[in-house]
Protein backbone atom coordinates (compact mmCIF):
# COMPACT_ATOMS: atom_id res chain seq x y z
CA UNK A 1 0.00 0.00 0.00
CA UNK A 2 2.94 2.30 0.96
CA UNK A 3 4.20 1.95 -2.47
CA UNK A 4 1.23 2.22 -4.42
CA UNK A 5 1.01 5.64 -2.54
CA UNK A 6 4.56 6.45 -2.83
CA UNK A 7 4.52 6.44 -6.62
CA UNK A 8 1.40 8.55 -6.61
CA UNK A 9 3.05 11.54 -4.62
CA UNK A 10 6.15 10.96 -6.52
CA UNK A 11 4.17 11.44 -9.67
CA UNK A 12 2.53 14.57 -8.17
CA UNK A 13 5.83 15.49 -7.14
CA UNK A 14 7.89 15.03 -10.66
CA UNK A 15 4.83 17.08 -12.36
CA UNK A 16 5.20 19.77 -9.54
CA UNK A 17 8.71 19.74 -10.34
CA UNK A 18 8.61 20.15 -14.07
CA UNK A 19 5.85 22.83 -14.30
CA UNK A 20 7.56 24.81 -11.57
CA UNK A 21 10.82 24.60 -13.99
CA UNK A 22 8.65 25.78 -16.72
CA UNK A 23 7.41 28.73 -14.72
CA UNK A 24 10.55 29.63 -14.07
CA UNK A 25 11.85 29.22 -17.26
CA UNK A 26 9.04 32.05 -18.38
CA UNK A 27 7.88 28.91 -20.52
CA UNK A 28 4.99 27.72 -18.62
CA UNK A 29 3.95 24.55 -20.46
CA UNK A 30 -0.27 23.61 -20.59
CA UNK A 31 0.71 20.63 -20.60
CA UNK A 32 2.52 19.69 -17.61
CA UNK A 33 -0.11 21.57 -15.77
CA UNK A 34 -2.80 18.68 -17.12
CA UNK A 35 0.55 16.34 -16.25
CA UNK A 36 -0.54 17.65 -12.13
CA UNK A 37 -4.20 17.66 -12.54
CA UNK A 38 -3.87 14.21 -13.65
CA UNK A 39 -1.39 13.24 -11.10
CA UNK A 40 -3.30 14.94 -8.15
CA UNK A 41 -6.39 13.18 -9.02
CA UNK A 42 -4.71 9.75 -9.40
CA UNK A 43 -3.05 10.75 -5.67
CA UNK A 44 -6.72 11.69 -4.71
CA UNK A 45 -8.05 8.00 -6.04
CA UNK A 46 -4.98 6.36 -3.85
CA UNK A 47 -5.73 8.09 -0.93
CA UNK A 48 -9.63 6.73 -1.26
CA UNK A 49 -8.25 3.14 -1.57
CA UNK A 50 -6.23 3.80 1.67
CA UNK A 51 -9.21 5.15 3.44
CA UNK A 52 -10.98 1.64 2.55
CA UNK A 53 -8.08 -0.23 3.07
CA UNK A 54 -7.86 0.92 6.61
CA UNK A 55 -11.53 0.30 7.06
CA UNK A 56 -10.75 -3.43 5.63
CA UNK A 57 -7.78 -3.49 7.99
CA UNK A 58 -9.65 -2.19 10.83
CA UNK A 59 -12.63 -4.94 10.29
CA UNK A 60 -9.90 -7.54 10.19
CA UNK A 61 -8.59 -6.50 13.87
CA UNK A 62 -12.12 -6.47 15.09
CA UNK A 63 -12.82 -9.83 13.71
CA UNK A 64 -9.95 -11.36 15.22
CA UNK A 65 -10.74 -9.94 18.47
CA UNK A 66 -14.15 -11.54 18.74
CA UNK A 67 -12.54 -14.28 17.43
CA UNK A 68 -10.46 -14.78 20.14
CA UNK A 69 -13.24 -12.95 22.58
CA UNK A 70 -15.46 -16.22 21.39
CA UNK A 71 -12.20 -18.83 21.64
CA UNK A 72 -12.02 -17.80 25.04
CA UNK A 73 -15.93 -18.31 26.80
CA UNK A 74 -15.75 -20.95 24.49
CA UNK A 75 -12.73 -22.28 26.70
CA UNK A 76 -14.44 -21.07 29.37
CA UNK A 77 -17.62 -22.86 28.86
CA UNK A 78 -15.98 -26.41 28.31
CA UNK A 79 -13.59 -25.40 31.45
CA UNK A 80 -16.36 -24.94 33.35
CA UNK A 81 -17.76 -28.03 31.82
CA UNK A 82 -15.11 -29.83 32.84
CA UNK A 83 -15.03 -28.44 36.64
CA UNK A 84 -19.07 -29.02 36.88
CA UNK A 85 -18.66 -32.77 35.89
CA UNK A 86 -15.81 -33.27 37.83
CA UNK A 87 -17.61 -32.08 40.78
CA UNK A 88 -21.50 -33.38 39.69
CA UNK A 89 -18.86 -36.78 39.64
CA UNK A 90 -17.78 -36.22 42.98
CA UNK A 91 -21.36 -35.08 44.66
CA UNK A 92 -22.74 -38.00 46.96
CA UNK A 93 -26.07 -38.08 46.41
CA UNK A 94 -28.31 -38.05 49.68
CA UNK A 95 -30.87 -41.26 49.68
CA UNK A 96 -33.90 -40.50 50.94
CA UNK A 97 -36.11 -42.98 52.40
CA UNK A 98 -39.17 -43.93 50.52
CA UNK A 99 -42.17 -42.42 51.67
CA UNK A 100 -44.11 -45.54 50.63
CA UNK A 101 -43.67 -48.41 49.01
CA UNK A 102 -42.56 -49.20 45.64
CA UNK A 103 -43.91 -51.12 42.93
CA UNK A 104 -42.94 -52.49 39.73
CA UNK A 105 -44.70 -51.71 36.73
CA UNK A 106 -44.41 -52.30 33.10
CA UNK A 107 -45.19 -49.15 30.91
CA UNK A 108 -48.18 -51.28 29.03
CA UNK A 109 -49.99 -51.58 32.20
CA UNK A 110 -49.54 -48.01 32.76
CA UNK A 111 -50.81 -47.24 29.28
CA UNK A 112 -53.98 -49.41 29.55
CA UNK A 113 -54.60 -48.11 32.80
CA UNK A 114 -54.58 -44.79 31.52
CA UNK A 115 -56.74 -45.94 28.86
CA UNK A 116 -59.31 -47.54 31.17
CA UNK A 117 -59.47 -44.37 33.16
CA UNK A 118 -59.56 -41.97 30.72
CA UNK A 119 -63.54 -41.97 30.36
CA UNK A 120 -63.95 -41.62 34.01
CA UNK A 121 -61.15 -38.96 34.93
CA UNK A 122 -60.84 -36.72 31.94
CA UNK A 123 -63.62 -34.36 31.46
CA UNK A 124 -65.39 -34.27 28.28
CA UNK A 125 -64.37 -30.53 26.25
CA UNK A 126 -68.02 -29.64 27.16
CA UNK A 127 -68.10 -30.23 30.44
CA UNK A 128 -64.60 -28.28 31.12
CA UNK A 129 -65.60 -24.87 30.35
CA UNK A 130 -68.79 -25.21 32.46
CA UNK A 131 -67.44 -27.34 34.81
CA UNK A 132 -64.48 -24.68 35.64
CA UNK A 133 -67.10 -21.77 35.64
CA UNK A 134 -69.27 -24.10 38.18
CA UNK A 135 -66.45 -25.24 40.40
CA UNK A 136 -65.70 -21.59 41.10
CA UNK A 137 -68.90 -20.61 40.95
CA UNK A 138 -69.88 -23.33 43.72
CA UNK A 139 -66.60 -22.71 45.25
CA UNK A 140 -67.45 -19.52 45.92
CA UNK A 141 -70.83 -19.96 47.19
CA UNK A 142 -69.67 -22.55 49.18
CA UNK A 143 -67.76 -20.42 50.74
CA UNK A 144 -70.28 -17.88 51.88
CA UNK A 145 -73.45 -19.99 51.76
CA UNK A 146 -74.27 -23.70 50.64
CA UNK A 147 -77.87 -22.74 50.40
CA UNK A 148 -77.58 -20.49 48.29
CA UNK A 149 -75.57 -23.00 46.11
CA UNK A 150 -78.29 -25.52 47.22
CA UNK A 151 -80.89 -23.03 45.76
CA UNK A 152 -79.14 -22.89 41.93
CA UNK A 153 -78.89 -26.40 41.94
CA UNK A 154 -82.27 -26.77 42.46
CA UNK A 155 -83.88 -24.36 40.00
CA UNK A 156 -82.29 -26.13 37.27
CA UNK A 157 -84.61 -28.98 37.62
CA UNK A 158 -84.10 -32.72 36.91
CA UNK A 159 -82.85 -33.59 40.06
CA UNK A 160 -83.14 -37.01 41.67
CA UNK A 161 -85.14 -37.98 44.83
CA UNK A 162 -82.82 -37.89 47.68
CA UNK A 163 -84.62 -38.45 50.61
CA UNK A 164 -82.52 -41.12 51.96
CA UNK A 165 -79.35 -40.00 50.19
CA UNK A 166 -78.18 -36.74 52.23
CA UNK A 167 -79.29 -33.46 52.04
CA UNK A 168 -78.11 -32.60 48.43
CA UNK A 169 -79.46 -33.00 44.97
CA UNK A 170 -77.56 -34.40 42.34
CA UNK A 171 -77.98 -32.37 39.12
CA UNK A 172 -77.71 -35.62 36.65
CA UNK A 173 -79.70 -34.12 34.41
CA UNK A 174 -79.72 -30.90 31.68
CA UNK A 175 -80.49 -27.47 33.00
CA UNK A 176 -83.97 -27.85 30.53
CA UNK A 177 -85.99 -26.24 32.22
CA UNK A 178 -84.14 -23.82 34.59
CA UNK A 179 -82.38 -21.72 31.76
CA UNK A 180 -78.28 -20.63 30.96
CA UNK A 181 -77.72 -18.95 34.19
CA UNK A 182 -77.11 -22.23 36.28
CA UNK A 183 -73.56 -22.08 37.37
CA UNK A 184 -71.94 -25.07 35.01
CA UNK A 185 -72.85 -23.01 31.99
CA UNK A 186 -71.71 -25.48 29.00
CA UNK A 187 -69.37 -24.13 26.22
CA UNK A 188 -71.91 -24.03 23.22
CA UNK A 189 -74.24 -22.22 25.85
CA UNK A 190 -71.91 -20.09 26.36
CA UNK A 191 -71.57 -19.54 22.25
CA UNK A 192 -75.17 -18.63 22.30
CA UNK A 193 -75.66 -16.57 25.05
CA UNK A 194 -72.86 -14.19 23.50
CA UNK A 195 -74.03 -14.42 20.41
CA UNK A 196 -77.49 -13.14 20.98
CA UNK A 197 -76.27 -10.62 22.94
CA UNK A 198 -74.64 -8.86 20.14
CA UNK A 199 -77.69 -9.77 18.60
CA UNK A 200 -80.02 -8.15 20.06
CA UNK A 201 -79.23 -4.29 19.38
CA UNK A 202 -80.01 -5.60 15.44
CA UNK A 203 -82.95 -7.83 15.39
CA UNK A 204 -84.68 -10.25 17.69
CA UNK A 205 -83.36 -13.80 19.01
CA UNK A 206 -83.99 -15.78 15.90
CA UNK A 207 -80.86 -17.42 16.07
CA UNK A 208 -81.51 -18.96 19.95
CA UNK A 209 -82.47 -22.39 19.62
CA UNK A 210 -86.00 -23.39 21.62
CA UNK A 211 -84.40 -24.55 25.21
CA UNK A 212 -85.81 -28.01 24.48
CA UNK A 213 -83.89 -28.28 21.14
CA UNK A 214 -80.60 -27.41 22.68
CA UNK A 215 -79.64 -30.94 24.02
CA UNK A 216 -80.78 -32.66 20.81
CA UNK A 217 -78.41 -30.72 18.33
CA UNK A 218 -75.51 -30.51 20.95
CA UNK A 219 -74.91 -33.42 23.26
CA UNK A 220 -72.57 -31.79 25.48
CA UNK A 221 -75.45 -29.46 26.65
CA UNK A 222 -75.44 -29.17 30.33
CA UNK A 223 -73.06 -31.76 30.40
CA UNK A 224 -71.82 -31.58 34.21
CA UNK A 225 -68.61 -33.93 34.60
CA UNK A 226 -68.42 -35.98 38.09
CA UNK A 227 -65.01 -37.51 39.28
CA UNK A 228 -67.30 -40.04 40.90
CA UNK A 229 -69.44 -42.76 40.68
CA UNK A 230 -72.70 -40.46 40.81
CA UNK A 231 -75.82 -41.36 42.59
CA UNK A 232 -77.47 -43.58 39.96
CA UNK A 233 -74.33 -45.42 39.26
CA UNK A 234 -74.20 -46.54 43.17
CA UNK A 235 -78.07 -47.33 42.93
CA UNK A 236 -77.79 -49.56 39.71
CA UNK A 237 -74.65 -51.03 41.08
CA UNK A 238 -73.95 -55.19 42.78
CA UNK A 239 -74.10 -53.49 46.18
CA UNK A 240 -77.92 -52.32 45.94
CA UNK A 241 -79.04 -56.25 44.20
CA UNK A 242 -77.24 -57.59 47.53
CA UNK A 243 -79.08 -54.67 49.62
CA UNK A 244 -82.59 -55.47 47.82
CA UNK A 245 -82.14 -59.48 48.36
CA UNK A 246 -81.20 -58.90 52.06
CA UNK A 247 -84.55 -56.56 52.29
CA UNK A 248 -86.26 -59.25 50.57
CA UNK A 249 -85.29 -61.78 53.22
CA UNK A 250 -83.12 -63.85 50.77
CA UNK A 251 -79.60 -64.42 52.04
CA UNK A 252 -77.08 -63.24 49.21
CA UNK A 253 -74.38 -65.32 50.27
CA UNK A 254 -74.58 -68.12 47.44
CA UNK A 255 -77.81 -66.48 45.88
CA UNK A 256 -76.55 -66.00 42.02
CA UNK A 257 -79.67 -64.52 40.67
CA UNK A 258 -78.78 -65.30 37.34
CA UNK A 259 -78.46 -69.14 38.59
CA UNK A 260 -82.07 -68.73 40.01
CA UNK A 261 -83.69 -67.16 36.79
CA UNK A 262 -82.10 -70.55 34.87
CA UNK A 263 -83.30 -72.44 38.01
CA UNK A 264 -86.61 -71.11 37.66
CA UNK A 265 -86.66 -71.62 33.72
CA UNK A 266 -86.19 -74.91 34.06
CA UNK A 267 -88.44 -75.68 36.58
CA UNK A 268 -90.87 -73.39 33.93
CA UNK A 269 -89.87 -75.99 31.53
CA UNK A 270 -90.21 -79.36 32.92
CA UNK A 271 -93.97 -77.87 34.28
CA UNK A 272 -94.49 -76.91 30.63
CA UNK A 273 -94.16 -80.57 29.97
CA UNK A 274 -95.17 -82.14 32.08
CA UNK A 275 -98.87 -80.04 31.38
CA UNK A 276 -98.13 -81.09 27.85
CA UNK A 277 -97.98 -84.36 27.83
CA UNK A 278 -100.86 -84.88 30.69
CA UNK A 279 -102.58 -83.11 27.92
CA UNK A 280 -102.00 -85.62 25.57
CA UNK A 281 -102.77 -88.22 27.55
CA UNK A 282 -106.19 -86.89 28.42
CA UNK A 283 -106.73 -86.28 24.38
CA UNK A 284 -105.94 -89.78 23.73
CA UNK A 285 -107.93 -91.12 26.50
CA UNK A 286 -110.95 -89.13 24.59
CA UNK A 287 -110.25 -90.15 21.54
CA UNK A 288 -110.38 -93.45 22.73
CA UNK A 289 -113.76 -92.65 24.43
CA UNK A 290 -114.90 -91.52 21.07
CA UNK A 291 -114.12 -94.58 19.18
CA UNK A 292 -115.41 -96.59 21.93
CA UNK A 293 -118.89 -94.84 21.59
CA UNK A 294 -118.66 -94.61 18.08
CA UNK A 295 -118.26 -98.33 17.25
CA UNK A 296 -120.99 -98.94 19.97
CA UNK A 297 -123.53 -96.29 18.06
CA UNK A 298 -122.63 -98.24 15.03
CA UNK A 299 -123.13 -101.63 16.55
CA UNK A 300 -126.45 -100.07 18.00
CA UNK A 301 -127.62 -99.30 15.09
CA UNK A 302 -126.82 -102.51 13.58
CA UNK A 303 -128.92 -104.50 15.59
CA UNK A 304 -131.57 -102.32 15.63
CA UNK A 305 -131.71 -102.56 11.79
CA UNK A 306 -131.14 -106.74 12.33
CA UNK A 307 -134.14 -106.65 14.56
CA UNK A 308 -136.00 -104.33 12.39
CA UNK A 309 -135.38 -107.35 9.64
CA UNK A 310 -136.27 -109.82 11.80
CA UNK A 311 -139.36 -108.37 12.55
CA UNK A 312 -140.77 -107.44 9.23
CA UNK A 313 -139.72 -111.13 8.33
CA UNK A 314 -141.86 -112.73 11.24
CA UNK A 315 -144.76 -110.46 10.71
CA UNK A 316 -145.62 -109.34 13.97
CA UNK A 317 -144.21 -112.24 15.13
CA UNK A 318 -141.09 -110.96 17.75
CA UNK A 319 -138.94 -112.90 20.23
CA UNK A 320 -138.97 -111.92 23.20
CA UNK A 321 -135.25 -112.93 24.25
CA UNK A 322 -133.94 -110.93 21.28
CA UNK A 323 -134.34 -108.08 23.67
CA UNK A 324 -132.57 -108.97 25.95
CA UNK A 325 -129.17 -109.15 24.45
CA UNK A 326 -129.40 -105.15 24.28
CA UNK A 327 -129.85 -104.41 28.46
CA UNK A 328 -128.49 -100.90 28.49
CA UNK A 329 -131.08 -100.12 25.37
CA UNK A 330 -134.32 -101.51 26.40
CA UNK A 331 -135.61 -97.67 26.42
CA UNK A 332 -134.76 -97.43 22.63
CA UNK A 333 -135.89 -100.79 21.93
CA UNK A 334 -139.23 -100.67 23.93
CA UNK A 335 -140.18 -98.18 22.02
CA UNK A 336 -139.63 -99.71 19.04
CA UNK A 337 -141.54 -102.19 19.80
CA UNK A 338 -144.67 -100.61 20.73
CA UNK A 339 -144.78 -98.99 17.17
CA UNK B 1 -80.39 -48.12 48.90
CA UNK B 2 -77.28 -49.77 49.11
CA UNK B 3 -76.33 -49.83 52.34
CA UNK B 4 -73.85 -52.95 51.63
CA UNK B 5 -70.76 -53.82 53.26
CA UNK B 6 -72.87 -55.14 56.23
CA UNK B 7 -74.93 -57.59 54.58
CA UNK B 8 -71.16 -58.82 53.12
CA UNK B 9 -69.01 -61.39 55.04
CA UNK B 10 -66.66 -58.54 55.85
CA UNK B 11 -64.71 -60.52 59.00
CA UNK B 12 -62.24 -62.21 56.37
CA UNK B 13 -58.99 -60.27 56.17
CA UNK B 14 -57.40 -61.24 53.67
CA UNK B 15 -58.35 -59.29 50.25
CA UNK B 16 -60.73 -61.09 47.60
CA UNK B 17 -58.76 -62.80 45.12
CA UNK B 18 -58.57 -61.35 41.93
CA UNK B 19 -61.13 -61.99 38.77
CA UNK B 20 -60.42 -64.98 36.93
CA UNK B 21 -58.24 -66.43 39.44
CA UNK B 22 -60.75 -68.96 41.21
CA UNK B 23 -63.77 -69.67 39.21
CA UNK B 24 -65.41 -71.31 42.55
CA UNK B 25 -65.24 -67.95 44.25
CA UNK B 26 -68.70 -67.64 46.48
CA UNK B 27 -71.22 -65.32 45.13
CA UNK B 28 -73.20 -62.91 47.18
CA UNK B 29 -75.93 -61.88 44.81
CA UNK B 30 -74.39 -62.66 41.71
CA UNK B 31 -71.16 -60.72 42.72
CA UNK B 32 -67.94 -61.32 43.89
CA UNK B 33 -66.70 -60.35 46.75
CA UNK B 34 -63.83 -58.64 44.71
CA UNK B 35 -66.68 -56.92 42.74
CA UNK B 36 -68.63 -55.92 45.63
CA UNK B 37 -65.78 -54.29 47.26
CA UNK B 38 -64.44 -52.47 44.06
CA UNK B 39 -67.84 -51.15 43.55
CA UNK B 40 -67.84 -49.85 47.23
CA UNK B 41 -64.67 -48.83 47.63
CA UNK B 42 -65.61 -46.42 44.65
CA UNK B 43 -69.06 -45.15 45.98
CA UNK B 44 -66.70 -43.27 48.73
CA UNK B 45 -65.55 -41.38 46.17
CA UNK B 46 -68.97 -39.54 46.24
CA UNK B 47 -68.75 -37.00 49.03
CA UNK B 48 -72.60 -37.41 48.77
CA UNK B 49 -72.45 -41.12 49.72
CA UNK B 50 -69.71 -40.71 52.49
CA UNK B 51 -72.60 -38.14 54.05
CA UNK B 52 -75.36 -40.70 53.24
CA UNK B 53 -73.60 -43.11 55.52
CA UNK B 54 -72.72 -41.12 58.36
CA UNK B 55 -76.04 -39.85 58.51
CA UNK B 56 -77.06 -43.95 58.57
CA UNK B 57 -74.64 -44.04 61.80
CA UNK B 58 -72.28 -46.59 59.65
CA UNK B 59 -68.79 -44.41 60.06
CA UNK B 60 -69.40 -44.55 64.07
CA UNK B 61 -69.80 -48.67 64.06
CA UNK B 62 -66.13 -49.79 65.13
CA UNK B 63 -67.06 -52.78 63.00
CA UNK B 64 -67.23 -50.60 60.04
CA UNK B 65 -64.05 -48.19 60.81
CA UNK B 66 -62.42 -51.58 60.60
CA UNK B 67 -63.58 -52.52 57.75
CA UNK B 68 -62.90 -49.38 56.26
CA UNK B 69 -59.08 -50.07 57.41
CA UNK B 70 -59.36 -53.67 55.67
CA UNK B 71 -60.24 -51.36 52.31
CA UNK B 72 -56.99 -49.89 52.30
CA UNK B 73 -55.51 -52.73 49.96
CA UNK B 74 -57.40 -51.23 47.19
CA UNK B 75 -54.55 -48.86 47.60
CA UNK B 76 -51.52 -51.30 46.58
CA UNK B 77 -51.37 -53.80 43.64
CA UNK B 78 -52.51 -55.53 41.96
CA UNK B 79 -55.89 -53.99 43.09
CA UNK B 80 -55.12 -50.33 42.34
CA UNK B 81 -55.23 -50.89 39.06
CA UNK B 82 -58.87 -51.82 39.47
CA UNK B 83 -60.05 -48.25 40.20
CA UNK B 84 -61.61 -46.21 37.71
CA UNK B 85 -61.97 -42.98 39.41
CA UNK B 86 -58.84 -43.73 41.75
CA UNK B 87 -58.67 -39.94 42.33
CA UNK B 88 -61.52 -39.13 45.04
CA UNK B 89 -61.41 -43.07 46.00
CA UNK B 90 -57.89 -43.17 47.65
CA UNK B 91 -58.39 -39.57 48.77
CA UNK B 92 -61.71 -40.49 50.39
CA UNK B 93 -60.39 -43.34 52.04
CA UNK B 94 -57.45 -42.28 53.43
CA UNK B 95 -59.34 -39.10 55.20
CA UNK B 96 -61.66 -41.96 56.42
CA UNK B 97 -59.29 -43.64 58.33
CA UNK B 98 -59.28 -39.80 60.79
CA UNK B 99 -61.85 -39.83 63.44
CA UNK B 100 -62.82 -36.28 62.55
CA UNK B 101 -63.31 -36.63 59.29
CA UNK B 102 -65.66 -39.70 60.06
CA UNK B 103 -67.71 -37.10 62.68
CA UNK B 104 -67.28 -33.83 59.97
CA UNK B 105 -68.92 -35.72 57.10
CA UNK B 106 -72.27 -35.54 58.44
CA UNK B 107 -72.35 -31.78 57.90
CA UNK B 108 -73.22 -30.71 54.09
CA UNK B 109 -71.07 -27.66 54.23
CA UNK B 110 -67.52 -30.29 54.28
CA UNK B 111 -70.20 -32.15 51.40
CA UNK B 112 -70.06 -29.00 49.82
CA UNK B 113 -66.53 -28.04 49.98
CA UNK B 114 -65.70 -31.56 48.36
CA UNK B 115 -67.80 -31.61 46.11
CA UNK B 116 -66.43 -28.24 44.82
CA UNK B 117 -62.90 -29.47 45.45
CA UNK B 118 -63.26 -32.44 43.51
CA UNK B 119 -65.14 -31.33 40.54
CA UNK B 120 -62.20 -28.31 40.10
CA UNK B 121 -59.68 -30.68 40.68
CA UNK B 122 -61.10 -33.08 38.31
CA UNK B 123 -61.09 -30.47 35.73
CA UNK B 124 -58.06 -28.63 36.18
CA UNK B 125 -55.82 -32.16 37.04
CA UNK B 126 -54.51 -32.12 33.29
CA UNK B 127 -55.08 -28.09 32.30
CA UNK B 128 -52.06 -27.70 34.38
CA UNK B 129 -50.22 -30.17 32.58
CA UNK B 130 -50.94 -28.45 29.57
CA UNK B 131 -50.05 -25.27 30.07
CA UNK B 132 -47.02 -26.10 31.56
CA UNK B 133 -44.18 -25.71 28.65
Amino acid sequence: MDKYLDARFERVERALASLIDSITKYNPSEKLGEELIAADRELAAGLQALETHHNNYARIQQLRAETAALDAQTKDIIGALWAMRKEVKNTHTTVYAASGPKYQFTTAELLDYARRISSTTLPPQAAIIGAADGAAATAGAAGTSPDADDAARSSQGGQTPTASFGATPVTAGTPMGGGGQAPPTPAANGETQTQTQSQTTVTSTFTELPMHIKPAVNLGEGAVFYPWPVEEKIRMGALSTVDYLSTHGIDPRGYDPEEEEQRKKEEEQARKEAEERARQEREEAERRMHEERERMARERERSRAEAERRSSVATGFVQAPAKAQFTFLDGLDDDDDDD
Amino acid sequence: MASGPMSVDSSTKEPPAEPGANQDEPKYGGYTRFELELEFVQSLGNPQYLNHLATRKFLTDPRFVAYLKYLLYWARPPYLKYLTYPGPTLKHLQLLQEERFRENIISPELVHQLIAEGMKAGVEWHQETETKP
